[in-house]
């Protein structure tokens, strides 16, 4: 589907000002970001959320999987800052803990996605022909299937468990990157680069990866970004749905899931994963597009 | 432009031959028997002898795939291991019941979002446009099956205006639509802000009010047109992650369509039905994709020079 | 501009195509007639024809349609249901039964010895499989006596064959509609004798009933009773603060006292005779060590888990059958003591504990999944590290009910109502080495030679207080042996709205209609 996708087209203009990679540009970017207050506002988000995931064990009041029956379904006091749930268990150092796991399936899914997905949409941009028509019809259609329904097929197939979402959500992911990947390569060959390496006779390997994939990264960091917060909402659903993390595994959609059980007794139970996840999301939102504006030149020149 | 629709429709031959593949091998992807997952772990010896059979599950792939296909044409989904009935009545019965749920929240979605985009670009930095953008954002990022329960919560427990799960009258239509809805709005209302501010700065636009002509017009007859391509192309694509947040929508409020269907049988094991459900799903997206491609090749004349693109 | 008004058109077009299709399975909304029940529950019935029902909700709606030949009063008084009268021979080897005359299936054909004959004589069949053929597998012949006599054969003296006929798995359904129901399959023509009949099986969804207004017994009030099914348990409350349902079973505890504070809405308490346990594959290490099972038994707070979990609603169990059972004997409950659990685990070769897998249902017993987390927490204290599975109701009760050679569970939740009152049917099913799968349900693979004759005997002998001193020390062997992690005897929260009066909460863990009306 011809789709004018935002990142790429900007991406046609700004290869001959990123060509050079130079330090100078590098700063340009990072400049521009520092500017827009919202990107920042993300990025501290993630910083925050970052520094939960890692310190998580130090910073938790408590066991997350350690149940306390007698205290179950405790609202926030000051023992348990967000609560119990229904069998005593600490809220907020299952959310800490719980941070890992989004984050992580976050991460080692784009990481999937680019590992698999960049090197299938550079070949077959840069190759072209039938290949190319072929992969692309493929692409068009995994991109526009749901990504969730395509992690539920996956996870149906090879069980449930957090190792397999974060295999699920990578597959989801690989198209997201070969159709953004080939544009770039797509548009970069138009630009008449390749084909004088080719005749300078450089060796094809080395010009798709000196010449090609690099001018690609913009984009591609951009993409990531929004993929991190869709990986993250695609790993709470199939929690939510029981597909995820297992018991007693504190994975903020199977949290919430359970705790919609006692929603009108507990609410501390579905609001507090639910803001977790929201929050989460958001903040790697508020930073791509803050990274896509920063990396678009036409709106860094103001 | 004819080359286009021809050129598109024979496209999507292959597209759909590339998923019946993908469906065939779900179930020989499965550790196991398929044959028990077809049969149901419940199904005595002579009845999975006879799906094995029934099948060629002993022959090579290639010639079950060519009786998966057969049975295709025939309608012949196979049958559910866990009510016995054909796969193809279930679907039937329940497909079209997510389809209107989707159709209903694209419709909320749409006419909330591009209003509400409009408005916005008109009214860049007002009060209307940092709520407004703020509230899509919320959409966006927050969780589908969260939005149901708190919208749950709030319209149909504490207030009790509309009834909290299932189907029966236009009135349970509406929490699970505006549920669906809401992140699609949200996208939609920000990407038709951004392209209308886009098509504002524009040269024609400057040049049709230097003309004289009211801003109401500008807006409308001239800028409004432009701006919504990129927005219907999104409503496109979103359809396919609305048909994938109707699964979560559904098992909140107990909608019974498809979506319900599919995550049910998957925890029950019912292969066939979980084989016929995503059939079902890959292949309305292809066929909407096509539609809303076609539509698109009316829309915009540019169409016709880009698809050359792959050359 | 036009042509987006066009894909917009087409858009609301297409909206109510789609409902156009789908009308014909679309409910309407209720209109006038006041005395339309609906009841949800959690669990669907995996069927309604007696040879394949296998379990509670499938009972609760099937004693709606169709009627077993004597009927089990909530108080445990077995009285006359089809069957009027019922009278042993002198050496117990028979049993003659006097049907009720003028009864007429729903499909106008008449009840009497012949429909009698066939309905037994097809649960008995060996190629029906049924399930629960082992309540009545003792009858060697069904005989017609005349037309509203039969007379029931026995191999042995079978103490408990009269209130084992009282179970609703035993259901009679017209000769005709026998003929076209295929064997074994699923199917919705259900033609009984019961006080509704059956008008539609919306599977995943609903079943409407309807009166049958020509019942033998008084015709209820209620004219449309629809069971709806909703796994959810916070979307089923919501159902019935909304009133878009009448009356709830399963209700959470932790909602109990909030909705009972709700005026419009009436919480009942009644007792159940299900025990709920934890049964082991005893044919798989580390399982077939008894010192292993008693350990786990040690490991698991089973106040703690009725307390909090369950509101305090249950008893820990005293025995693998509720007090109510004859033949019930006090011999437990294990102690809360890990200590010894770890004692006994480094005993049996296991110091540093093992791991598992736990299988349980979600959504069929009070809190179930959330007590299989509680036993998960606890035995992670001995060292005993479970990993927990769950599956839908139908695929697990299939699941579990293999051979020994083909079983896959380790450890497994179930719930077990005694629904005859006699103790025979609580532990005779699930205990004795002849049920294992694929006859009946002992899937724990339990085998004490000991034990399986003092069942067997308790079977055959008539006097209670003989039969009573078997059970009882059939029950201390067992409670020793300790094949199942032994639970909680439940008991059962449901809700009623408050206009609704004429329900009964059968200890059966039925909700039962035919008395209701809706004020």
């Amino acid at each position: 589907m011809p789709a004018p996708d935002a990142a790429a087209e900007a991406d046609s203009t700004s290869l001959g000002a990123a060509a050079g990679r130079n330090e100078g540009e590098l700063g340009a970017v990072v400049r521009h970001l520092r500017k827009n207050r919202t990107a920042m506002l993300g990025l501290g988000i993630i910083a925050l959320f970052l520094l939960c995931a890692l310190f998580a064990p130090f910073i938790a009041s408590h066991d997350p999987i350690a149940t306390d029956l007698g205290n179950a379904l405790k609202g926030p006091s000051v023992r348990h800052w967000f609560g119990t749930d229904e069998l005593g268990r600490d809220l907020f150092s299952r959310i800490l803990f719980g941070a890992r796991i989004s984050l992580g399936i976050g991460l080692i899914s784009v990481v999937i996605g680019l590992v698999v997905g960049v090197p299938i949409g550079a070949l077959s941009g840069y190759y072209g022909g039938k290949l190319d028509l072929f992969v692309q019809r493929l692409i068009d259609i995994m991109i526009a299937f749901p990504g969730i329904l395509l992690a539920i097929i996956v996870v149906t197939i090879l069980g449930v468990g957090v190792e397999n979402v974060m295999i699920a959500t990578g597959i989801a992911s690989v198209p997201v990157y070969a159709r953004l990947v080939r544009g770039s390569v797509l548009s970069i060959k138009k630009l008449g680069y390749v084909s004088a390496a080719k005749a300078l006779g450089i060796r094809e390997a080395k010009i798709i990866f000196l010449h090609v994939l690099p001018n690609c990264i913009g984009p591609v960091i951009v993409q990531s970004t929004f993929q991190i917060a869709t990986s993250i909402l695609w790993a709470a659903g199939l929690g939510f749905l029981g597909l995820g993390a297992q018991p007693p595994t504190p994975e903020w959609g199977a949290i919430l899931s359970k705790g919609r059980v006692y929603m009108r007794v507990a609410a501390h139970l579905t609001t507090y994963p639910g803001l977790a996840i929201f929050l989460m999301v958001l903040g790697f939102n508020l930073l791509g597009d803050g990274l896509r504006d920063a990396l678009d030149p036409k709106s860094r020149k103001y | 432009m004819v080359g286009y629709i021809v050129r598109r429709l024979l496209l999507t031959i292959p597209v759909v031959i590339g998923v019946s593949i993908l469906i065939f091998a779900i179930i020989r992807l499965i550790p196991g028997d398929p044959a028990v997952a077809i049969a149901g772990v419940h199904a005595s010896n002579e009845y999975i002898e006879q799906v094995r059979k029934d099948l060629y599950l002993d022959r090579s792939l290639p010639v079950q795939y060519g009786i998966f296909v057969r049975n295709l044409f025939r309608g012949e989904l196979g049958v559910s291991t866990m009510s016995r009935r054909p796969v193809a009545t279930e679907l039937r019965e329940r497909f079209p019941r997510t389809i209107e749920l989707t159709l209903a929240a694209m419709l909320i979605a749409s006419l909330v979002g591009i209003s509400a985009g409009i408005i916005s670009a008109t009214r860049r930095y007002s009060l209307f446009d940092n709520l407004s953008m703020l509230v899509a954002l919320f959409g966006v990022a927050a969780p589908v099956f969260w939005l149901a329960l708190m919208l749950q919560l709030l319209f149909a427990v504490n207030l009790g205006w509309l009834p909290a799960t299932g189907r029966g009258t236009w009135r349970h239509l509406i929490l699970p639509a505006l549920t669906l809805g809401m992140a699609t709005a949200g996208l939609i209302a920000r990407i038709t802000r951004s392209s209308m501010l886009e098509v504002l700065r524009q040269d024609f636009i400057t040049t049709a009010r230097a003309k004289g002509l009211a801003e109401k017009v500008v807006v409308y007859k001239h800028a409004l047109k432009n701006a919504l391509i990129p927005v219907v192309t999104i409503m496109g694509l979103q359809f396919g992650i609305l048909l994938g947040g109707a699964v979560l929508t559904e098992t909140v409020f107990a909608w019974p369509g498809v979506g319900r269907l599919l995550v049910d049988s998957i925890l029950a094991r019912d292969y066939p039905v979980v084989q016929g459900a995503v059939m079902t799903l890959a292949v309305s997206f292809v066929l909407i994709n096509l539609v809303v491609d076609l539509a698109y090749a009316f829309l915009d004349p540019r169409i016709s020079y880009q698809s050359q693109e792959s050359e | 501009m036009r042509k987006l008004w066009l894909v917009a058109a087409v858009m609301l077009v297409l909206m109510p195509l789609a409902s156009v299709f789908a009308a014909g399975t679309k409910e309407e909304a209720p209109a006038a007639p006041r005395q339309e029940l609906v009841i949800a529950i959690g669990a669907q019935p995996e069927a309604l024809d007696p040879i394949a029902m296998a379990s509670a909700p499938a009972a609760t709606v099937g004693e709606h349609l169709h009627q077993s030949l004597i009927y089990m009063a909530p108080d445990g008084t077995l009285e006359p249901s089809l069957a009027e009268s019922w009278q042993a021979a002198s050496d117990g080897l028979s049993w003659t039964l006097r049907l009720r005359q003028g009864v007429k299936f729903h499909d106008g054909t008449p009840f009497n010895a012949q429909a009698a004959k066939a309905n037994l004589d097809r649960f008995l069949d060996p190629e029906s499989k049924a399930p629960y053929r082992f309540l009545i597998s003792e009858v060697s012949a069904v005989q017609v006596v005349d037309e509203y006599t039969i007379r029931l054969v026995l191999n042995r003296p079978f103490a408990p064959i009269i209130s084992n006929l009282s179970h609703s798995f035993i259901g009679m359904l017209s000769p005709a509609s026998l003929q076209s129901l295929a064997k074994g399959e699923a199917t919705s023509n259900i033609v009984g004798t019961g006080p509704f009949k059956l008008v539609r099986w919306d599977r995943g969804e609903q079943i409407v009933l309807e009166r049958n207004s020509e019942y033998w017994g008084r015709v209820p009030t209620i004219e449309t009773l629809t069971f709806k099914f909703v796994p959810e348990d916070a979307a089923r409350m919501v159902m019935l603060e909304t009133g878009e349902a009448h009356a709830v079973m399963r209700v959470p505890p932790a909602d109990a006292e909030r909705l009972n504070a709700n005026p419009g809405i009436d919480v009942v308490y009644a007792s159940s005779v299900r025990v709920i346990y934890a049964g082991f594959n005893t044919q798989v290490k580390p399982f077939d060590n008894p010192k292993v099972r008693q350990a786990m038994n040690y490991a698991v707070d089973k106040e703690a888990i009725i307390n909090t979990i369950l509101a305090g609603v249950g008893y820990p169990s005293t025995a693998p059958v509720v007090p109510a059972v004859f033949g019930h004997t006090k011999v437990g409950p294990y102690e809360y003591n890990p200590a010894k659990a770890r004692q006994l685990l480094a005993e049996a070769g296991y110091p540093n504990g093992f791991r598992a897998v736990f299988h349980h249902p979600t959504g069929r017993y009070l809190m179930d999944s959330t007590i299989a987390e509680a036993i998960q927490s606890m035995l992670r204290e001995v060292g005993v590290q479970l990993e927990l599975q769950t599956m839908e109701w139908s695929a697990y009760l299939s699941f579990l009910r293999k051979p020994p050679a083909e079983a896959q569970h380790q450890m497994y939740m179930l719930g077990w109502g005694t629904v005859t009152l006699d103790a025979d049917y609580g532990i005779f099913s699930l205990l004795h080495s002849s049920q294992w799968p694929p006859t009946g349900w002992g899937v724990s693979y339990y085998k004490n030679d000991r034990v399986d004759r003092l069942l067997d005997s308790g079977r055959t002998t008539p006097e209670r207080s003989a039969r009573e001193g078997l059970y009882a020390e059939a029950i201390e062997l067992i409670w020793e042996d300790a094949p199942w992690l032994y639970l909680h005897d439940e008991g059962q929260i449901n809700a009623v709205r408050s206009n609704v009066e004429g329900l009964i909460h059968h200890p059966l863990e039925n909700i039962l209609a035919w008395d209701a009306y809706i004020e």
